[in-house]
């Protein structure tokens, strides 16, 4: 797994790709969105337009990520999910929690309001 | 036609790579495609992480023991434990609700029911739990 990070609009934009699964790389993630919860905005957008497998490790940590940045009064957004991980949430019932988008521009200004 | 492999390991969360691996390549040779030999590891290893977390407590001193078998059509994988439990109760094929819905476990059986064509839970001849596998071959 690849991760890029940019603030964007004041918004930080995580971007990943290729599998989001059990391994070292999850650890970067989690302080990735530990670093998330301490930034003064406080909203994130995770791009997974190039993720193509995530396991139930993966979804963990989005679910972690989003659970501790609402505790934090912030919000993430998920953006470009391919079919299979879109599928993923609805099976998990994650849909009905996270925000999604397909647009970058819409996800931003959502998270800006 | 691959019969009778037969792959033990300790339940130690440091092998899951190597299990992976071993997967991945016995999925190649069965016929698994290079896009869908990924989605097969990982079903596969939520059932075996189940099996180290759950059923051997994550005791390196128990083992997991993965059976594997290409039939006409299939590929089967059975994943042996030490223990007696039961998913079903401990925990649940279907996804929460409320506080269970932000857990950040416990979806690993749902992940791997939804990839492969079948998986189901039962006992071996010991009395210790079995999950059967089956990744359909075309």
């Amino acid at each position: 797994m690849k991760i890029k990070e940019e603030i964007k609009d004041g918004v930080m934009v995580i971007r990943l790709s290729g599998k989001v699964i059990s391994g070292p790389d999850l650890m970067d993630l989690k302080g990735v969105f530990q670093t998330a919860v301490g930034n003064a905005e406080g909203n994130v957008l995770l791009d997974l337009g190039h993720v193509a497998w995530m396991d139930s490790s993966g979804l963990g940590v989005l679910v972690s990520g989003h659970t501790s940045l609402a505790r934090e009064g912030g919000r993430m957004a998920i953006l470009n999910a391919t079919k299979k991980i879109h599928e993923l949430f609805i099976i998990t019932k994650l849909i009905t929690i996270f925000e999604t988008f397909t647009d970058e521009g819409e996800a931003l200004s959502s998270l800006k309001e | 036609m691959l019969k009778g492999i037969v792959l033990k390991v300790p339940s130690d969360d440091t092998v899951a790579e190597a299990v992976q691996t071993f997967v991945e390549k016995i999925g190649l040779v069965a016929g698994v495609s290079e896009e869908d030999v990924t989605g097969l590891s990982i079903a596969v290893m939520e059932v075996v992480k189940n099996a180290i977390e759950h059923g051997n407590g994550g005791d390196p001193k128990k083992h997991v023991t993965i059976y594997v078998d290409v039939f006409s059509g299939r590929l089967q994988f059975i994943i042996d434990d030490c223990g007696k439990w039961v998913p079903d109760s401990d925990l649940g094929h279907e996804p929460g609700e409320g506080e269970a819905l932000i857990s950040s476990r416990g979806r690993g059986v749902l992940i791997a029911r939804n990839l492969a064509r079948w998986l189901d839970y039962g006992l071996n001849s010991e009395g210790n739990t079995r999950a059967t596998l089956i990744w359909p071959l075309s």
